[in-house]
């Protein structure tokens, strides 16, 4: 085989793998961003988060949200939730990126995943 | 009193170790849930890692192809009609069901507990390889109803609940009418699409909010894709290529729960863990 060739298929294979690497950690991050309260579930966007901060820049001590199975969950303290959503957001992310820094050191498939 | 726990369903046939998978998973439900897991079987069980083992006696056979990656496969005997009966069979309050080839990684399912519906199931779902388009996955046929998974349901003993397991025994019982109403192919009778169709009648014969969705999302990877190993929670498989029958591509995952619909190699990768 054409060593340029053989050389863009093994690149390839790299660029596979690292995608596929990069889509698990896409789908932990969906699932460490959420955060259950007061029987509803809500994931920690940023589109809730600056809404919740909105609501608490607003005095709001309690609201309604709406959770991620279009159910309404009475808030009773929406300072305190959004803290929480925050953090919940800050770890979630916080681990995103450390995950994907250790994929970048990383540039053969064996490194990949071992 | 609200008891809570797992139900698991594990009927043997002559190549698939179910209750081996079974102990797998109420090992790691122990471990991530803090859980207890009840079995449902015919088989006589050596463990102590199971809280009740529920004796079933199947009440039919069906065939069904096992691939074992994309180039070899086998016809084999299926048992799966108990999970109807999971109503009447648990011994919890609240119950979640999983399969036995559901391998737990993580706590997220514990959130099922803490939300406040009575009946939840996954109607979406994500393929590990990323490059497939399951539309079986999404709809029971063409133009059939929405899909939902058996793989994971949680649900607490209500009367609505009571009244949907009845209903699901009737689609099941009534299997012929049922496949051919909602236009389903194939002769084997499958879980997934008897709780789609219970669903959508239950909704009123509409989509509708009697299910929603479990917490987070199921990860999956086919019976054509392998487990090549599990060591503590990191899984590494080896994803069919696209358009490459027979050659794969890597991937690992680590804390990550998933479905592994290639029962082989999942037997293949306890045993060697």
């Amino acid at each position: 085989m054409d060593e340029r060739l053989e050389k863009a298929l093994e690149v390839a294979n790299y660029m596979t793998t690292l995608s596929n690497q990069k889509k698990v950690l896409a789908e932990k991050y969906h699932s460490d961003l959420i955060y259950c309260v007061n029987g509803g579930q809500f994931t920690a966007s940023n589109e809730r988060i600056a809404f919740c901060n909105a609501l608490v820049q607003h005095n709001q001590v309690e609201a309604v949200l709406i959770d991620d199975n279009q159910t309404p969950v009475l808030i009773n303290d929406i300072k305190e939730f959004t803290e929480n959503l925050i953090d919940t957001y800050a770890q979630a992310s916080n681990k995103l990126y450390a995950e994907h820094a250790k994929l970048k050191l990383k540039r053969t498939v064996e490194d990949l995943i071992s | 009193m609200t008891l809570q726990g797992i139900l698991v369903f594990a009927f043997n046939n002559s190549q698939i170790d179910y209750i081996s998978q079974a102990i797998n998973l109420a090992t790691r439900a122990k471990k991530f849930l803090n859980l207890p897991v009840s079995i449902v079987t015919d088989s006589s069980i050596d463990s102590d890692v199971f809280e009740h083992i529920i004796h079933y006696k199947p009440s039919f056979t069906t065939g069904k192809r096992y691939y074992d990656g994309a180039l070899s496969n086998k016809n084999l005997n299926f048992r799966n009609d108990a999970r109807t009966h999971a109503y009447d069979l648990t011994p919890y309050s609240e119950t979640l069901i999983l399969d036995t080839d559901f391998v737990i990684a993580d706590s997220v399912l514990s959130y099922c507990f803490e939300q406040s519906h009575d009946f939840l199931a996954y109607k979406n779902a994500t393929d590990l390889s990323g490059h497939r388009n399951y539309g079986e996955f999404q709809y029971v046929s063409d133009t059939g109803v929405d899909f939902y998974w058996a793989t994971v349901v949680f649900f607490r003993k209500t009367l609505l609940n009571k009244t949907f397991f009845d209903l699901l025994n009737h689609v099941k019982e009534n299997w012929t009418h049922y496949k051919q109403v909602y236009r389903i192919e194939g002769s084997t009778y499958r879980n997934d699409h008897a709780f789609s169709i219970a669903i959508h009648i239950i909704n009123g014969f509409q989509k509708g909010d009697f299910a929603k969705s479990v917490p987070g999302n199921l990860l999956y990877t086919t019976d054509k894709d392998i487990l090549h190993s599990i060591e503590d929670n990191d899984f590494v498989f080896m994803l069919e290529k696209q358009r490459r029958k027979g050659e794969y591509t890597v991937v690992k995952t680590a804390n990550q729960s998933i479905h592994v619909m290639n029962k082989f190699s999942l037997d293949r990768a306890l045993k060697n863990e």
